[in-house]
């Protein structure tokens, strides 16, 4: 039975808050980094406009900066995102056969790692999934993601150097946004995926590298989850 | 602006709105009821953000760091609870570890 909150533009840009506000530091670090790295403020910009994900954007500009060839720095890139396509389907399970997406050409564009989480735990909480909130909950945390690269651009490189206080908690948010997220949507079945996903996550990174170390563990507790479920 | 930062752009942002965009048209209604692909698709939620706490978090688990760490992650579980506010959550997450890196260097 759903608790009538409302799923309106407003109330996705309400919901978007904590991510805008988790957002904008840790954009303002990439900007920051960016510029640091020797982009210019409109190439870093660039970067979050086009690709618009966190963590594969700090890739980028390691493999920009190390000279990689354009083919390899794309696939590398490309492949760390893949996990974004198991969002859609599992948002849109979550929230019902009479979930709408005629318009998902538009709001599917926000769904990142943490407006899925976001988004996953509102229609956990009863809020009826729609297109108009998913609307605006990505714009919320888009426009912040956008605006805090244009500030770290603008900074310059050096700008947190004599702030290592603040670098440090920058260098945390992400981690703790992503914790807080999992907090948020947890319920005692998720417990062995989440334990499988977390293992699968160091044995691929250790063995081979981070990204591999990422789709590992996403697959791998998707897949306890499923098996889990079958036997029970 | 770089013709290779702006082609490199190109092709991953195009990527990123085709990952986000095409399954929820593609897979419309196939993982509704209760089969293996509706399961997997439940499960991948707590798969995905489980393995971001992880990534996000493996790079900071060396010595000079796993105090600010176990403190920042400590905050966060403690104010959830409490308060049961991601934003709450996250800000107060960062600055225990903040604080803590900070504390950890004066001393």
């Amino acid at each position: 039975m759903s608790n009538a909150l409302p799923s309106t533009v407003r109330s996705g840009l309400v919901t978007a808050l904590p991510i805008a506000m988790g957002y904008f530091p840790i954009a303002f670090a990439f900007g920051v980094a960016a510029t640091g790295a020797g982009l210019s403020a409109a190439e870093a910009f660039a970067l979050s406009l086009i690709i618009y994900a966190g963590a594969s954007q700090f890739l980028a500009l390691a493999l920009i900066t190390s000279g990689a060839p354009l083919l390899v720095a794309a696939f590398t890139l490309i492949a760390m995102n893949l996990r974004h396509v198991l969002y859609g389907p599992a948002l849109l399970k979550a929230a019902g056969e009479a979930a709408s997406t005629r318009h998902a050409w538009a709001w599917a564009w926000g769904l990142t790692d943490e407006v899925f989480g976001a988004a996953l735990g509102e229609v956990a909480r009863g809020r009826q999934f729609s297109e108009p909130f998913m609307f605006g909950l990505g714009l919320g945390a888009y426009a912040s993601w956008l605006a805090g690269t244009l500030v770290g651009a603008l900074a310059g490189g050096g700008a947190l150097a004599d702030w290592p206080v603040v670098q440090a908690g920058l260098s945390f948010m992400l981690p703790a946004l992503f914790l807080s997220l999992l907090l948020s949507i947890l319920t005692r079945p998720q417990v062995p995926v989440i334990a499988v996903a977390g293992l699968a996550t160091v044995a691929g990174t250790l063995a081979v590298s981070g990204t591999a170390g990422i789709l590992a563990g996403m697959i791998a507790g998707a897949a306890a989850g499923t098996l889990r479920r079958g036997r029970a | 602006m770089s013709q290779h930062i702006l082609i490199l752009a190109l092709m991953v942002g195009i990527a990123n709105w085709v990952f986000r965009y095409g399954p929820t048209r593609l897979s419309r209604g196939a993982g509704q009821g209760a089969g293996a692909l509706a399961r997997f698709l439940s499960a991948t939620g707590p798969a995905a953000i489980a393995t971001l706490v992880v990534a996000s978090t493996l790079p900071m688990a060396n010595a000079t760091q796993v105090l600010p760490l176990v403190m920042g992650v400590g905050a966060v579980l403690v104010l959830w609870v409490w308060r049961r506010s991601v934003m709450i959550a996250t800000l107060g997450g960062a600055l225990a570890y903040a604080l803590t890196t900070f504390a950890a260097a004066s001393t």
